[in-house]
């Protein structure tokens, strides 16, 4: 059995003095495909955006582990280099940032070597590659767009997907990645999950309600939070029931 | 006008003071007495010279160009149009007034000689500047380049420029001033007066690099006429003493058009006083003004916009957005919005703050640091797209942004 990649240990968090998180023991292990899941309000979002440090979130006890070590006093850029990436639910527009040059420069694989000022008004080497690849995720017409300027539901998940894989990140966190899509984009998204899943690499977290993505990819484990605490810890085999049932109903019946 | 009644004028406005910004003693300077003496060509302009003009964009190759103008204080002049570009005429004020008798018919006509002291003051003494016009129905490709340089301490530079757009022509100019950075003290007086004929385009893109002694107070305006374009953009990148500038733009013909951008980049003790006014005098006529300032050090910047709406079925917007990177900086939008017709449709958006918390954390969420991101975000900010503007003229304002970011940041 291999040590966890990321574990969370009580994990108590709140928000303008609001506690969110009572007390979370999470693990997560290299490679493998984790959801959480619960209903509304249960500190899903709270626990991925904990975990990547955004300040709101004031962690008030426990601890969280990466490789081993707290990184409680990681900055945001240290944790995202350490290797955790969270797609955003609703990221902010950032004006004349374009998407194309913004992946080039979080992207370590591109092959883009030009410095940060480079990147106003000229292109760099890696577009072909890149624009393969806006095109596989059907969004190449965002390209010379500016950063989450205007746009659609689907196309910011789609786009914050682009963003977290082009970080190749050790663990990402996905916050609901396939709320607001058609059933094609769907599809893309799960396919290019699928194909994350497969290289083994990276351990995927996914926030979501929807049972298409969950059964597409596989599942390992899942967790499911209420009221800002573990309260089920089950597999793939559970999804049918909870979805027929509903938290409540499914969650009396397995805590009894 | 006479030129005696033009005199009277001034003489009465010569204490006027400026309805904006701070005033100036103007007989703390001393003005030029004598004529301006012509540089034959470029090849004539001392290398230090040739860098200085560099420096705000003048191609010195002029391979690109369809014409060039230098000015040298209000001392010396180069104006030179390339060879083969027909139905254009770039002139020094001077020679133009000699030439054409009606020319005098458009000096002082779009800015009047009693605005203010400083209009008043750039009568009364000796000016010079370019007199730039394109034929009527002549399409200019290439941009004519114009430069004003101020080496002289204590003194003032007294610009008069006149452009003229003919009917149906397409004029792009590019312009830049600049003062080098060991002259103590210094005045620019610059008064521009653009005049945009009956479906004509005309674009104006100006980017300045003033010394820290510099006090700038141009005054300029242009009229459009039916279905004329006029698009005017502006860089103010590097610190100065103080700016107050208030260009109008009259909109007199059924569908003339304008927009006027501007970017400031506010920096060290530098007061920046700056605003737009368009004028929709006539029938289906619009336009924006857009402006965006960054104010870091302890500058102060006043962004202002106007709006008259003067005519039924015009419509035109303001937008005035502020981003403030210093606790010592002010920056101050002011969107005005005026309508005096039924159906003149005017808006505005004003917004003043600073780095947003939201975006740093995003972008440092993607792994780049506090700086980075930061830097990042400004840069995005002042990024100033042109719609209608010639490539060329677009890329020499990003690189001017992205030069004085360098050096500022």
């Amino acid at each position: 059995m291999c040590g966890n990649l990321l574990e969370t240990r009580d994990l108590r968090v709140e928000v303008n003095g609001v506690p969110i998180l009572g007390g979370i023991d999470l693990e997560f292990e290299p490679g493998l495909v984790y959801a959480i899941l619960g209903p509304n309000a249960s500190g899903k979002s709270t626990l991925a955006k904990t975990v990547m440090g955004l300040p709101e979130y004031k962690i008030t006890g426990g601890d969280i582990l990466f490789n081993d070590e707290s990184i409680l006093r990681k900055t945001i850029t240290e944790r995202a280099q350490l290797g955790i990436a969270y797609a955003f639910q609703t990221p902010p527009s950032i004006s004349g940032v374009k998407l194309d040059d913004f992946i080039c420069r979080i992207c370590p694989d591109y092959q883009c070597k030009a410095e940060a000022d480079t990147l106003m008004g000229e292109t760099c080497a890696c577009k072909d590659v890149l624009y393969d690849d806006f095109e596989r995720l059907g969004i190449r017409n965002l390209a010379d767009r500016d950063l989450n300027d205007g746009f659609s539901g689907g196309e910011s998940k789609r786009s914050e997907l682009f963003q977290v894989l082009s970080m190749r990140p050790k663990i990402m966190f996905l916050d609901e990645p396939d709320s607001g899509l058609d059933y094609d984009s769907l599809k893309v998204v799960g396919h290019e999950l699928k194909a994350l899943r497969e290289k083994g690499d990276t351990t995927l977290v996914i926030i979501s309600h929807h049972r298409y993505v969950l059964e597409f990819l596989e599942v390992d484990k899942v967790y499911i939070l209420q009221q800002g605490r573990l309260v089920y810890t089950g597999d793939m085999s559970d999804i049918p029931a909870l979805e027929e049932k509903g938290y409540e109903k499914f969650l009396a019946e397995v805590t009894g | 006008m006479t030129s005696d009644n033009l005199k009277k004028r001034a003489e009465s406005a010569k204490k006027k003071q400026a309805q904006f910004g701070e005033d100036i003693d103007l007989d703390n300077y001393e003005y030029t007495s004598s004529g301006t003496s012509e540089i034959e060509s470029i090849d004539d302009v001392s290398s230090e010279d040739q860098a200085l003009v560099r420096e705000v964009g003048f191609d010195t190759s002029q391979e690109n160009v369809s014409g060039s103008f230098i000015q040298f204080d209000t001392e010396s002049i180069l104006a030179d149009v390339l060879l083969t570009q027909e139905g254009l005429e770039v002139l020094p004020m001077s020679q133009a007034l000699e030439q054409y008798d009606w020319l005098k018919d458009y000096l002082w006509k779009a800015v009047p000689v009693d605005v203010d002291k400083y209009t008043a003051r750039s009568e009364l003494e000796q000016y010079n500047g370019y007199f730039i016009r394109a034929k009527a129905g002549v399409k200019i490709d290439m941009p004519v380049q114009s430069c004003l340089i101020m080496k002289k301490n204590q003194s003032v530079q007294n610009v008069h420029n006149i452009i003229i757009a003919e009917e149906g022509s397409e004029l792009h100019i590019i312009t830049g001033c600049a003062t080098p950075s060991n002259v103590e003290q210094s005045l620019h007086l610059g008064v521009s007066e653009f005049y945009v004929k009956k479906n004509a385009q005309l674009s104006f893109t100006m980017v300045h690099r003033w010394s820290e002694n510099t006090d700038v107070r141009p005054r300029s305006a242009a009229i459009v006429e039916e279905n004329g374009t006029y698009i005017s953009s502006y860089a103010l990148l590097s610190p100065l003493k103080s700016i107050q500038t208030f260009p109008k733009v009259r909109l007199v013909g059924s569908g003339a058009k304008s927009d006027l951008y501007s970017i400031i980049y506010g920096t060290k003790n530098s007061k920046y006083d700056i605003g737009g006014l368009l004028s929709l005098e006539a029938q289906r006529t619009s336009g924006k003004v857009i402006s965006r300032s960054i104010a870091t050090d302890s500058s102060e910047i006043i962004a202002r916009g106007d709006l008259v709406g003067l005519s039924s079925q015009t419509k035109a917007r303001l937008e005035c957005d502020g981003l403030l990177i210093s606790d010592s900086a002010v920056i101050r939008a002011v969107p005005m919005l005026v309508a005096r017709a039924e159906g003149a449709e005017l808006s505005h958006e004003a917004t003043v703050g600073k780095v947003g918390a939201e975006q740093l954390n995003y972008l440092m969420s993607r792994g780049l640091d506090e700086e980075e991101a930061t830097s990042l975000i400004i840069r995005g900010f002042v990024k100033l797209k042109v719609p209608g503007l010639p490539p060329a003229l677009q890329s020499s304002i990003d690189d001017a942004i992205k030069m004085s970011l360098e050096g500022g940041m």
